[in-house]
C-alpha cells in the first residue's frame, strides 16, 4: 500500500511521517509514535479512552485517520506535563483517587482538560455531561467527578500563584 | 526474558502512572519481530462445518479447553469447548481459524484468504428452545448440562399465603474498558506468555493442559489489567492459540481483542432464570422455599455455568431463616457463547430471587418490606435447609434500617426500595504469596492477581503492621508463576481475605526466622538479612458478610427512571484501606444500576448477536448515575487481619433495591432485569 507523508505537531514537537492512509490515528501515537497512554477501548469511538487533543480540542483517536491530523497539533496524555512535574488534573486524580484499573484515566484526563479549558469553575452537571462520551468501569464515576473538581481548584490556585509571582 | 523492554520496576503495580499514560497493558508490551493475530470466527449460532481452507485451524491444532479459574469443573466431558470449532460451530464468535500478519492491519488482511463452507442449522437460543429441542451435542441425551439440588423435598406446608413467580437477570457482557489480550513469546524451550488476567495460574494451568506441556516449560505473567470483573480470569481459545502459533512460527504473537469480539466471544455473567415458591403465615414468617433455577450455560460446558446451577441453589434462601427449603438447578446448554462468571456470579441471581419474592409478600400482606424481613431473621447462627451457614441477621439488619433512614424514606418517597444480603466469597481453596527481603527492599507476590482493586494498598500496609517495616519499602509486584509456585486467583471478594492471610503468614514465618537466627526480631536485623518465604495459606471455613441497600426512584413520562438515593450499609470486615474500600463499592453499585437498568446481551431468533458495541450493551454513562451514599460496618473477622469481602456487595445488593424501589414507584410488579421503560409506561 502506498504510504502518505504527514507533518505535524505531536505534544508540542513537529513530527514528519509516512503513513498507510488506513492507519487510525490511535495507531499512528501508540505504534509508531510509541505514545501508549492513548489506549483503545471499543472501536465504536463510546468509550473514549483513545481521546487526544486535536488542536486543543478532544477528539477520539479511534475514529480518526493519521492522515487527517496532517497539518494539525496532536497532544496526547504524555504531551500536558513533563518530566516529574504533574499537570494539577494528574495530581488531582491521584489525590482523589478517580481511577481503579488505569485504563480510562488518560482520556477522562484529556477530556477533562478540555472542559477546563472552556470553563473553569464547572458545575457537577456539567461535569458528569462533559466526560459522558468516556466510559469508566471501575469507579461509578463519583470519584472522577471529584477528581476533576479539585483539579480546577488546584488549576486556579496555581494560576493566582502565578500571578503573584508576577506582580512581585 | 531478554526480548523484554520492561524493567523490573516495571512489573510492579503503580496507579500513579496511569494518570501519565505510562501503564504497562499487553498492547503496550513491544517485542520486535511479534506476529498479530487475527481470528476468524463463525457468523453462524449452529452449523455444520463442511470445510475450512486457510490459517490454522482445527484440522492443524486439534486442542481441547481445559477448565481453568473461577468455578472451573473438569468433570465434564462431552460439552468441552474446542480450542478451533471442529465439524460445527455453536455460537456466533466461536473461533474457527487464526491469520497472522506483521502488524494488526495486515493480520486483518489475512482473514480474507480464509475460505470456509457452513451448513448453516437451526440454533437452539433460548433457555426453553433448551429443554424442548434436542440436544447440540452429539453423545448427549438433552441440553442438560448438570442438574443439582439443594435442600430435601418438603410437603407443601398447610401455610394461609402461597406465592409463585418467574424471575429472570437477562446475560450481561462484562465490558472492562481494556478488552482481553495475549503476548506469547516461545524461544530456547520456554513459553513466556503476558496477558490481562485475574489469574496467571489458572491461565498457566490452562495452557499446559491443553497443549500438553511440561509446567516448567511455561511462565505467565500478568500486565497492568484494565478492569476484567469476572471475564479474565479463565483460559480462552485465543490464548491457546497465539501459544502454540508462537511455538510454530518461532515469534512472539500478539492477540488484542476488539469490543465487538468482546461482545461476541467473552464469557458474559447472568442469564439466569428462577421459579421460586415459597409458603408463609399472615405475620410475615416463611415456612418455606422451593426453587427451580435455570442458568443459560451457552454453548459449552467449560466455564462456571455448570457450578453456577448448585450455587445458586445454595443461596436461595438469602439470609433470612426458612426452616424448609428445596431448589433445582439446572444448566442447559444454548447456541451462544459460554456463560462466565461476572461480578457477583451466582450471587446477585440469588438474591434477585428471594428478595423479589419477600418484596411480593409485603405486597400481599400490606406489611412493611422492613418488617417483613425482620419476621425473618434470627439473632441467633443459622444453618439453612440449602447448606448455607449464616451469623444471626437480625443485629446487623437493625442498624442498615437505622443508618440508611429507610424509615423516613419510606414515609417521605413513593418509590423506596430496601434490599438485604448475605456475602458468600469464594475463599477456598485459600491463596499464596511470597516474600522476598533483599537489600534493604520487601517484595511481595500474590497468586491472585489486583486488576484495579489497588492489592498494593493491603499488601503494604500488613507487611507494615506484621514486620514493623515502612510501608515505603514494600513494593506488590504483579502476578507472575516465574515467581510464585502455585496459587488461585482475584475474584469471588476474596483477595483482601486470602490474599491478606497469605501475606500475613508469609510474614510471620519470616518474623520466626528472624528470630531463630537472632534471638529476637527488629525490623533492622530484617532488612539486614536476606529472606525469601513462599506460603499456599489454606481457607476452609467461609467467612460471610451481610449487607444492605437503598434506593429511592422517579420515573418520568416516558418511563426513564431517575435514580434520587441509592445508599448503601455493609460489614467489609476490618477495611484495610477505607479509600479502596469505598472505591469498590461506588464501583460495584454502578454496575448494580447497569444491570437493573441498562445492560443486556440480546440475540434474536436465528442467534445472532444483535448487541454490536459498548453502548448498546448499556455500560452506564457519568451521566446515567447519582451520586453515592456509602457506609461501612466494620466488624472484624476472625482472621488475624480481620478482613471480609466486599467487592461483590454492591452487584448483590443494588439490583434488589432499586428494582423494588422502581417497582413502588410505577406500581407494576417487576420480575427481569433490565427493567426498560416500555414496560414501565405500558
Amino acid at each position: 500500500m502506498s504510504l502518505s507523508k504527514i507533518k505535524l505537531r505531536i505534544n508540542g514537537k513537529e513530527i514528519e511521517a509516512e503513513v498507510e492512509p488506513r492507519k487510525l490515528l490511535v495507531h499512528f501515537l501508540r505504534e509508531d509514535m510509541g505514545l501508549t497512554g492513548t489506549h483503545v477501548g471499543c472501536d465504536t469511538s463510546n468509550c473514549g479512552a483513545c481521546t487526544v487533543l486535536l488542536d486543543g480540542r478532544a477528539v477520539k483517536s479511534c475514529t480518526m485517520l493519521a492522515v487527517q491530523a496532517d497539518g494539525r497539533e496532536v497532544t496526547t496524555i504524555e504531551g500536558i506535563s513533563s518530566g516529574d512535574d504533574m499537570h494539577p488534573l494528574q495530581k488531582a486524580f491521584i489525590e482523589k483517587h478517580g481511577l481503579q484499573c488505569g485504563y480510562c484515566t488518560s482520556g477522562m484526563i484529556l477530556t477533562s482538560f478540555w472542559l477546563l479549558s472552556k470553563n473553569n469553575n464547572p458545575t457537577e452537571e456539567e461535569i458528569r455531561k462533559a466526560i459522558s462520551g468516556n466510559l469508566c468501569r471501575c469507579t461509578g464515576y463519583q470519584s472522577i467527578v471529584e477528581s476533576i473538581k479539585y483539579g480546577a481548584q488546584l488549576m486556579k490556585e496555581e494560576e493566582k500563584g502565578e500571578q503573584e509571582i508576577r506582580v512581585r | 526474558m531478554t526480548t523484554l523492554n520492561w524493567k523490573e520496576g516495571d512489573l510492579a503495580y503503580d496507579s500513579s502512572l496511569f494518570v501519565r499514560g505510562k501503564g504497562h497493558f499487553v498492547d503496550d508490551l513491544k517485542i520486535p519481530g511479534t506476529l498479530y493475530m487475527s481470528v476468524l470466527r463463525s457468523p453462524y449460532a449452529r452449523a455444520r462445518i463442511l470445510s475450512i481452507k486457510g490459517g490454522i485451524n482445527g484440522s492443524e491444532l486439534k486442542a481441547k479447553m481445559a477448565s481453568v479459574g473461577e468455578g472451573a469443573d473438569p468433570s465434564q466431558t462431552v460439552s468441552i469447548q474446542p480450542v478451533f470449532a471442529t465439524g460445527y460451530v455453536n455460537y456466533v464468535g466461536e473461533p474457527v481459524a487464526a491469520v497472522f500478519g506483521d502488524d494488526r492491519y495486515k493480520a486483518t488482511d489475512l482473514l480474507e484468504n480464509v475460505e470456509v463452507d457452513y451448513e448453516p442449522m437451526k440454533p437452539v437460543v433460548t433457555i426453553d428452545d433448551a429443554l424442548r429441542l434436542p440436544p447440540i451435542h452429539e453423545g448427549m441425551k438433552s441440553n442438560i448440562l448438570v442438574q443439582s439440588s439443594r435442600g430435601s423435598d418438603f410437603k407443601d406446608p398447610d401455610s394461609p399465603i402461597v406465592l409463585e413467580d418467574t424471575l429472570e437477570n437477562e446475560r450481561v457482557a462484562t465490558n472492562p474498558i481494556e478488552p482481553r489480550g495475549i503476548v506469547a513469546s516461545y524461544s530456547d524451550g520456554m513459553l513466556n506468555v503476558w496477558v490481562s488476567t485475574q489469574s496467571v495460574h489458572s491461565i498457566k494451568d490452562g495452557l499446559v493442559e491443553s497443549l500438553g506441556l511440561r509446567p516448567d516449560a511455561v511462565r505467565v505473567m500478568q500486565t497492568d489489567t484494565g478492569g476484567a470483573f469476572g471475564s479474565k480470569g479463565g483460559l480462552y481459545p485465543e490464548y491457546v492459540i497465539a501459544s502454540y502459533a508462537s511455538m510454530k512460527y518461532g515469534r512472539p504473537v500478539k492477540w488484542i481483542e476488539t469490543r465487538r469480539e468482546h461482545l461476541s466471544s467473552t464469557n458474559p455473567g447472568r442469564g439466569v432464570r428462577g421459579k421460586v415458591k415459597i409458603f408463609a403465615e399472615r405475620d410475615g414468617r416463611i415456612m418455606g422455599l422451593k426453587g427451580d433455577v435455570l442458568v443459560d450455560a451457552g454453548a459449552y460446558g467449560t466455564g462456571i455455568a455448570s457450578f453456577s446451577a448448585g450455587f445458586i441453589a445454595m443461596m436461595m434462601t438469602g439470609p433470612y431463616s426458612i426452616e424448609n427449603g428445596y431448589v433445582i438447578g439446572r444448566s442447559v446448554l444454548t447456541n451462544k457463547v459460554p456463560q462466565g462468571p461476572y461480578r457477583g456470579a451466582g450471587r446477585p441471581e440469588a438474591s434477585f430471587f428471594i428478595e423479589r419474592m419477600v418484596d411480593l409478600l409485603a405486597d400481599e400482606l400490606k406489611m412493611d418490606p422492613a418488617d417483613v424481613r425482620l419476621a425473618n431473621m434470627s439473632d441467633k447462627p443459622f444453618t439453612s435447609p440449602l447448606g448455607m451457614k449464616i451469623e444471626p441477621a437480625k443485629p446487623f439488619f437493625e442498624s442498615a434500617v437505622r443508618e440508611l433512614e429507610y424509615r423516613r424514606e419510606a414515609k417521605l418517597t413513593n418509590g423506596v426500595g430496601l434490599s438485604f444480603f448475605v456475602l458468600v466469597p469464594a475463599v477456598y481453596p485459600g491463596e499464596s504469596a511470597r516474600i522476598i527481603v533483599k537489600d534493604g527492599m520487601v517484595k511481595v507476590w500474590l497468586g491472585g492477581n489486583s486488576h484495579g482493586q489497588g492489592h498494593e494498598n493491603f499488601a503494604r500496609k500488613l507487611v507494615n503492621e506484621e514486620l514493623g517495616v515502612p510501608e515505603s519499602i514494600v513494593t506488590l509486584f504483579r502476578g507472575d508463576t516465574g515467581m510464585t509456585l502455585d496459587g488461585v486467583g482475584s475474584w469471588g471478594s476474596r483477595s483482601a481475605i486470602v490474599g491478606g492471610a497469605a501475606i500475613v503468614a508469609a510474614c510471620r514465618k519470616i518474623k520466626r526466622k528472624v528470630e531463630k537466627e537472632s534471638g529476637n526480631y527488629s525490623p533492622e536485623l530484617l532488612l539486614s538479612g536476606s529472606y525469601d518465604e513462599f506460603v499456599y495459606e489454606e481457607q476452609k471455613i467461609p467467612l460471610n458478610s451481610f449487607g444492605a441497600n437503598l434506593a429511592t426512584v422517579e420515573i418520568g413520562k416516558l418511563g426513564n427512571v431517575k435514580i434520587k438515593k441509592c445508599a448503601a450499609y455493609y460489614d467489609v470486615g476490618r477495611a484495610l484501606n477505607r479509600d479502596m474500600v469505598i472505591g469498590q463499592i461506588q464501583g460495584g453499585m454502578a454496575q448494580g444500576i447497569g444491570q437493573t437498568l441498562h445492560e443486556g446481551l440480546y440475540y434474536n431468533d436465528d442467534g445472532q448477536l444483535i448487541t454490536s458495541s459498548i453502548s448498546d450493551a448499556g455500560v452506564p454513562l457519568a451521566e446515567d448515575l447519582p451520586n453515592f451514599t456509602v457506609k461501612i460496618a466494620e466488624h472484624r473477622s476472625s482472621l488475624p487481619h480481620g478482613a471480609k469481602g466486599l467487592g461483590e456487595s454492591p452487584t448483590i445488593g443494588v439490583p434488589t433495591a432499586l428494582i423494588r424501589a422502581i417497582e413502588v414507584a410505577s406500581g407494576k410488579r417487576l420480575r427481569k432485569t433490565p427493567v426498560t421503560p416500555e414496560e414501565l409506561i405500558q
